[in-house]
Parts: structure tokens; C-alpha cells; sequence
């Protein structure tokens, strides 16, 4: 027999956003926070995927249209998030987010 | 169990496995070399959902673009990447909402069907008529996005003359 | 519904096509701040004026380009977008903002660098706005917040040679994306509980127990992310650092008008046509149809202690600063406080009173983070006691200052007492059903809130007009010139943030009536 479990995309897709979250939340180099972002939203793109696959009309499809539109933008802010790192690279020579701030806690 | 759903629990476990070295390790080079895996793993993942174009997408734009500007980002900034980690400025509370909503959802992935089901696969024809027509709205407004990405992120890197 | 025409989107086209001119120009060498920002100021004019005559007040006939019958008609169950009544008055707010904004900067040094980009990014951002406004789909409501998101990343680090700037930037992009991916993680949640993203589609219940949990924890990931936007308690830490290293216009900016995108994402979600309180599962057996839980008590009760932890935590923080500009920021925190209780309360007055608190706050923050711009290229600041004296040696900017100051604490005559007068009310109102007692106390709650923070803008006034100026500080230009120093824009920026909140303020009524119909309109399409 054939066929996937709609339960375990879910318990995917959770363990990818907490990793996500992990990162995010623990991490203080910059292009680290980048790529946990990036996992977090592939968390989102993979919820998509799946729930138009396990879908029950033809109506499904524009979950795999979100999915496109959600992997475009993660690009887009990938680019941008490099931009301010190169930026800021070139003031000071880190991009290290706590070490880097002059602003206060 | 199915072949198919051997297939996933392989990727997945790979996709988990990956994603945490790559947050993980000491070195940012091989940081990118795991994210890339992740983003392969991600992708045969939507090829077993019968998404191919979503897995060809996933392919081009993650492993293959989104991956070699981040290495470009590591190369070019190379300078003292590792320091003492500090406190970030989130704060506790929503490290503890993250914690419970976690939780939560594992819970309500028990309460989902957990009976192995065949997946819809949708042409790449019905995706672009949905794409292009109902949703096009998203796409405009993507395109938005991507307009003032451009034109901020070039002068923000571009050399100034003043 | 009438068929779709272009014309319907005629201020979005404004913007747009400006944007477009700026970034032409800058690409052709056309760099002056004079140039991009007159074609800014005249697209944000002509769209605000094409805005106010779709709401039907008719200043400009001919740009009253979207029939009467589309607006409030609601959308279908696959339309990206709807024009409400309160989406218009949105649109004009957001509009407003990045007029005062856009007048203000004609007044830096001509020739700094990057006017096109901030001008162009400016639009941009505002576009963004007017798009969640009009949005009936969950996705294209969030990609339009991301509109906004990323040109306000790429605005506060626009002086790229400003580290303090630049590392703004990267904090507010950090949480800017961190809110993006838990706001897209809980509408994919969404969408496998209902399957489809449409408001419509999205309000009419779901079919079983499963899905509806699945939709509780998809809203609970949406509402924390928009969270992050609002600055609401305890999600409020980035604002401060962001508002405090940010170039101050651009402060201005993101304090006045897009943290109102996040507000107007909320009423979305908890009042409107994406209401949450319609995720319940409906159980049927034959043709009777039950819901098993109303949970509108616990998410009411939810919105009121945040509402009271947020207005507190930014009062009490702003009680502490010694910066004008952080004290400021946590001002603006407070005030989010405020609009959450008309968001808790749900009700048409309540809804009002929170728009009117909305339209308020753009003149009231925006105008005073515009004086501080103003002043600090006078040499003033950054602390607070280095304003001494200013009043006395400016008195035009002084009295300027101290209304729109008096303005945020409530004082009475004054645009800020008027929308605080009808929140609260609009509370003790609701509080009289019975089993909703607790409203009573959030009114409370906003009064004593109220009086907190007359301290800390009295304090200013203190320092203002009770002591003596610095002698080392040149403050006064020459020859008793109201505007020296502060250029022609930011003095016509600041003056017409003042004569709003006062003329407003004695005769509110124009602007009170069109949002209460609107606001009335609005909850009629929600739960």
C-alpha cells in the first residue's frame, strides 16, 4: 500500500519552526539569525505543501501557489538582510549583533 | 508501513538533522553546507508530495540562490564572526510562548488522521492559472516587495560619493 | 459587484507611479531633495484628496474614482480585496502620516545623500499601508505588511553612514522577519483548517474539532506575530532601541503611521471580517448546528490585561528615561495600550474611539518626534534636560511642542482628550451588560494610565519654560525668525500637526461622525 501521514508533516514542520525559534532567539551572528529565519519560514512554505496535497477539492492548489509566493519573499528578505550586513560590515568590521550595538539594552 | 512514507520519515529526519547542525556548529562554512542539505531534504520532500514544481522552486531558489549569496555574506564578512553570544533583547516570555505553542501543536498533530492517504498532485498548468489569475494579486504584490528591495539594497551597498 | 477597474486603486497609483519617478530620477542623477520631494509630497497629496473624496466628503469631485456600491459591499469568497468604509479611513490616516513625514524631511540639507531612496522607500512603505487596508485574503494582507516591512528596514538604515542607523536596521529586521515567519507559519495553519486563506471563507465556521484546534493555534501564531508590530507588551522590547537609533523623520514615521498597520491588522482579526471569535467548531447533528464554546469571554479578557500591561509597562518605562526620543518611544508603546481596549471591547463605539485614538496619535507622535528632528539639527538633545530654556528662547516651537505634549496626556481642547473621551466612555458603556464588568475597569485603568503620563510630558514643560536656557546652545536664529533652522517643510509639517489637534480638538465632529459610521459598518461585517 501507498500513501502519507498527514500528522507527521505537522510534527515536521513544528520541530523545523522550533528549531527556527531556537536559533533566533539564541544566536547572535548575523548571517546564523539569516539562516534561522530562513528555517522558520520553510516551516510555512512545508505547512502549505502539504495541506494542498492532503486537500480534499481542486481548491487546494492555492496553498501551492501561497507556498510560491511565501518562497519569493523569504528570497527577497534574504537579499535585504544582506544589504544592512554589508552596510554594517563596512562601518565597523562585525556583524555581530550584541557585540556590534551601541544602542542600550 | 509504505515506501512513500519510509521515504518522509528518512528526509524528515534528515531536514531535523541538518537544520540543527547547521545552527549548531563552530565553523559558518559549514554552516552553509548543511543548510544546503536541508534545503535538498525540503525538496525531495515536496517531490514525494507529488509538488514537482514547488521541489524544482525550492531546488533553484534555495539551494541554489538563496545558499550561495549566504555564502557570499560569510565570505565578505569574515572579520571576528565569533564572539561572545549575549542576551538578545527578545526577552523570556516569548521564548516561553514559542516553548508552549510547540508543545501545542505536537498535540494537535496527534489529533490529525493517521491514516496513510494518497496526495493531490495539481499540474503546473492549474498552478500558474491560479497563480496568474485569482491570486495574482500576491504576485503584484510580491513584485512590490522586490521593487523597493532593489532599490534600497543597491544604494545601501553601493558606494557613496559624499 | 461592478466590474474591476484600475481606477478603483487610483491612490495606490499615485504612490506607486511616484515611487517609479523617484527611482528613475536617482538612477538618471536627478538627486535633490527638493526635486523627489515635491513629487513625494504632491503623490501623497493627491492620493489623500482622492482617499477623502471616496469617503464622500467631495473636495475634488473627479478623484472619487470608486463607486458607492463597492465600498462596504464586502468580498467574494476568492477576491483578494474589499474596500471597507474603515479601510478608507485607514488609508487617509496612513496617508496623513506620510505627509507630515514627507513635508518635514524637504528640510534636511539638500545636499544630503539618499533623499531619492528615502523618498522612494517612503511611498513605498505607504503603499504597503494602503494595501492592508483593502485586504479581504490573509495572504495578500500579509505580503502587503511585508511591502511595508522591508522598506522600513531599508529606511532606517538609509544614512548608511550612521552605524547607530544601521544597526537599528538590522534589529528591526531581525524581528521585522521573525514576525513574518510566525504570521505566514500560523496562516498555513489556517489554511489546512479551512482550505483557503479568504476572509469570507475564513468567518464561516469550520466542520470539526480537529480543525477548529488547528485554527485556534494558527490565530494564536498570527496574533503574536502581528503582535510584534503593535509593540504590544511583551512583545514591545525592539520598539524603543528601533524608534531611538533610527533617523528621527523616519522615527516619526514608523511610530506614526506604520505601527497603525498593525492595529489595523487587529481589528481584522479580532472584530472584523477575519474575526477569530467565528473559529468555533460547529457541531451538527441532522440539521441543528451547535457551537460547543464560545470563547469570546477568554479572548476579551486576554485583550484587557494586555491592554492594562501595556499601557502601564510604557507609561512606568517612560517615567525612566532621561533620552527625549526614548521616552518618547515608550510613550508610543502606552498609547498602543489605548487602541487595544476599543480592540477588546469590539463594540461600534468602542472601534471609534480607538480610530479616533489612531488618527490622533499620527499628529500627536508624529508631530512631536518632528520637533525633536527640528531641534537636534538645532543642537539640542538628546537628553531631556538639554531641552531648558526652549521655550523661552523659541516660543513659537515651544507652544508647539507643549500642545502636541499636552495632546498625548489628554489634556482637555485638545485632539487627544477628544479620542480618549470617546474610548472611554465607549468602555463604561459596554461595562453596563451585564457580565461585562470588567470593561469598567479598563476604563479605569486607561484614566489612572492617563495621569501617570502627565508626569513625565510635564516634566518637559518644566524643563521648557522653568529653566534658564543654555547660553552655550545658540538656539535663537536670527532676528526673532520663527523658522530659523528649521526650514520651510519641517515649520509647515509641525504647524499643521498643531492646528489639527486643536482645531480638531474644539470641533471634532467632521472627522468623529465619518468614523463612527465607519466603525459601525465595520463590526456589522464581523462576528
Amino acid at each position: 500500500m501507498s500513501g502519507l501521514v498527514l500528522a507527521q508533516f505537522l510534527g515536521l514542520s513544528a520541530a523545523l519552526l522550533g528549531i527556527g525559534l531556537f536559533g533566533i532567539l539564541t544566536r547572535r551572528n548575523f548571517i546564523l539569525l539569516l539562516i534561522a529565519i530562513e528555517v522558520a519560514i520553510n516551516a510555512a512554505v512545508l505547512n502549505f505543501v502539504y495541506f494542498a496535497g492532503f486537500a480534499s477539492g481542486p481548491g487546494g492548489v492555492s496553498g501551492q501557489a501561497a507556498a510560491v509566493v511565501v518562497v519569493g519573499l523569504a528570497a527577497t528578505e534574504v537579499a535585504v538582510g544582506l544589504a544592512i550586513v554589508l552596510a554594517l560590515n563596512r562601518q565597523r568590521g562585525s556583524i555581530n549583533v550584541a557585540e556590534a550595538s551601541t544602542l542600550r539594552q | 508501513m509504505s515506501l512513500e512514507e519510509l521515504a518522509f520519515l528518512v528526509l524528515a529526519a534528515i531536514a531535523v538533522g541538518t537544520a540543527l547542525a547547521a545552527l549548531l556548529v563552530r565553523e559558518l562554512v559549514h554552516t552553509i553546507l548543511w543548510i544546503s542539505v536541508f534545503f535538498v531534504a525540503l525538496s525531495g520532500i515536496y517531490f514525494l508530495l507529488q509538488a514537482d514544481f514547488l521541489g524544482i522552486l525550492q531546488l533553484g531558489v534555495y539551494a541554489g540562490a538563496v545558499t550561495i549569496l549566504l555564502l557570499f555574506g560569510v565570505m565578505v564578512t569574515r572579520k571576528r564572526i565569533f564572539s561572545r553570544e549575549a542576551a538578545t533583547g527578545i526577552g523570556p516570555f516569548p521564548l516561553a510562548l514559542a516553548l508552549v505553542s510547540i508543545v501545542i501543536l505536537s498535540g494537535v498533530a496527534a489529533g490529525l488522521p493517521t491514516q496513510p492517504r494518497t496526495v493531490h498532485a495539481y499540474s503546473p498548468a492549474a498552478l500558474s492559472e491560479q497563480l496568474f489569475t485569482t491570486d495574482g494579486g500576491w504576485l503584484v504584490l510580491l513584485g512590490l516587495t522586490m521593487l523597493s528591495a532593489l532599490a534600497g539594497a543597491i544604494y545601501l551597498v553601493r558606494e557613496g560619493r559624499e | 459587484m461592478d466590474a474591476v477597474s484600475w481606477t478603483w486603486f487610483l491612490p495606490e497609483a499615485f504612490l506607486l507611479g511616484a515611487a517609479l519617478v523617484v527611482f528613475l530620477l536617482d538612477a538618471v542623477g536627478v538627486r535633490k531633495i527638493e526635486a523627489v520631494g515635491a513629487v513625494s509630497v504632491g503623490a501623497v497629496l493627491l492620493a489623500l484628496l482622492a482617499v477623502i473624496s471616496d469617503l464622500g466628503f467631495d473636495p475634488l469631485g473627479f478623484l472619487s474614482t470608486l463607486p458607492a456600491s463597492v465600498i462596504d459591499s464586502g468580498g467574494g469568497s476568492t477576491s483578494l480585496y474589499a474596500f471597507s468604509s474603515l479601510g478608507l479611513v485607514f488609508q487617509g490616516i496612513f496617508l496623513l502620516s506620510a505627509l507630515l513625514v514627507a513635508l518635514a524631511s524637504l528640510s534636511r540639507p539638500s545636499d544630503e545623500a539618499g533623499a531619492s531612496v528615502f523618498y522612494g522607500l517612503l511611498l513605498m512603505a505607504t503603499l504597503g499601508m494602503m494595501l492592508v487596508a483593502i485586504a479581504a485574503d490573509l495572504i495578500f494582507l500579509l505580503i502587503a505588511i511585508e511591502v511595508t516591512g522591508i522598506a522600513t528596514y531599508l529606511m532606517v538604515g538609509y544614512t548608511r553612514k550612521d552605524a547607530r542607523g544601521l544597526e537599528a536596521a538590522m534589529k528591526f529586521y531581525i524581528i521585522g522577519a521573525l514576525s513574518t515567519a510566525l504570521s505566514f507559519f500560523g496562516a498555513s495553519l489556517l489554511f489546512g483548517a479551512y482550505g483557503s486563506t479568504n476572509f469570507l471563507v475564513l468567518s464561516q465556521g469550520l466542520g470539526g474539532v480537529t480543525e477548529s484546534t488547528l485554527a485556534l493555534v494558527g490565530y494564536a501564531f498570527l496574533i503574536v506575530g502581528l503582535a510584534f508590530k503593535v509593540t504590544l507588551v511583551p512583545f514591545h522590547a525592539w520598539a524603543v532601541d528601533v524608534y531611538d537609533g533610527a533617523p528621527t523623520d523616519v522615527s516619526a514615521f514608523l511610530a506614526g503611521g506604520t505601527k497603525k498597520m498593525g492595529v489595523f491588522a487587529f481589528f481584522l482579526v479580532f472584530i472584523g471580517p477575519l474575526s477569530i471569535l467565528t473559529a468555533r467548531a460547529v457541531s451538527c447533528s441532522g440539521s441543528v448546528c451547535v457551537a460547543p464554546y464560545d470563547f469570546r469571554p477568554s479572548v476579551q479578557l486576554t485583550l484587557g490585561v494586555l491592554a492594562i500591561l501595556t499601557m502601564t509597562v510604557g507609561n512606568l518605562l517612560a517615567l525612566l528615561q532621561k533620552e527625549m526620543k526614548r521616552m518618547l518611544a515608550y510613550s508610543s508603546v502606552s498609547q498602543a495600550g489605548y487602541m487595544m481596549i476599543g480592540i477588546a471591547i469590539g463594540t461600534a463605539p468602542a472601534l471609534a474611539g480607538a480610530t479616533l485614538q489612531v488618527f490622533a496619535h499620527v499628529f500627536m507622535k508624529a508631530g512631536a518626534f518632528l520637533v525633536v528632528a527640528g531641534v537636534s539639527a538645532l543642537g539640542v538633545g538628546p537628553l531631556i534636560a538639554q531641552y531648558r530654556g526652549l521655550g523661552q528662547k523659541r516660543p513659537y516651537l515651544g507652544v508647539a511642542f507643549a500642545l502636541l505634549l499636552l495632546s498625548l496626556a489628554g489634556i482637555p481642547l485638545t485632539l487627544g482628550f477628544v479620542s480618549k473621551f470617546v474610548l472611554f466612555s465607549a468602555a463604561v458603556q459596554a461595562s453596563t451588560v451585564p457580565g461585562q464588568s470588567f470593561f469598567f475597569w479598563l476604563a479605569v485603568a486607561g484614566l489612572l494610565n492617563s495621569a501617570v503620563s502627565v508626569f513625565y510630558y510635564a516634566r518637559v514643560l518644566k524643563v521648557m519654560y522653568m529653566e534658564p536656557p543654555d547660553p552655550a546652545v545658540p538656539l535663537d536664529g536670527p532676528a526673532g525668525d520663527p523658522t530659523a533652522g528649521l526650514g520651510f517643510g519641517r515649520t509647515a509639517a509641525i504647524i499643521l500637526a498643531v492646528v489639527a489637534i486643536v482645531g480638531l480638538g474644539i470641533y471634532p465632529q467632521p472627522v468623529l461622525s465619518a468614523i463612527q459610521s465607519a466603525a459601525t459598518h465595520f463590526v456589522a461585517t464581523g462576528a
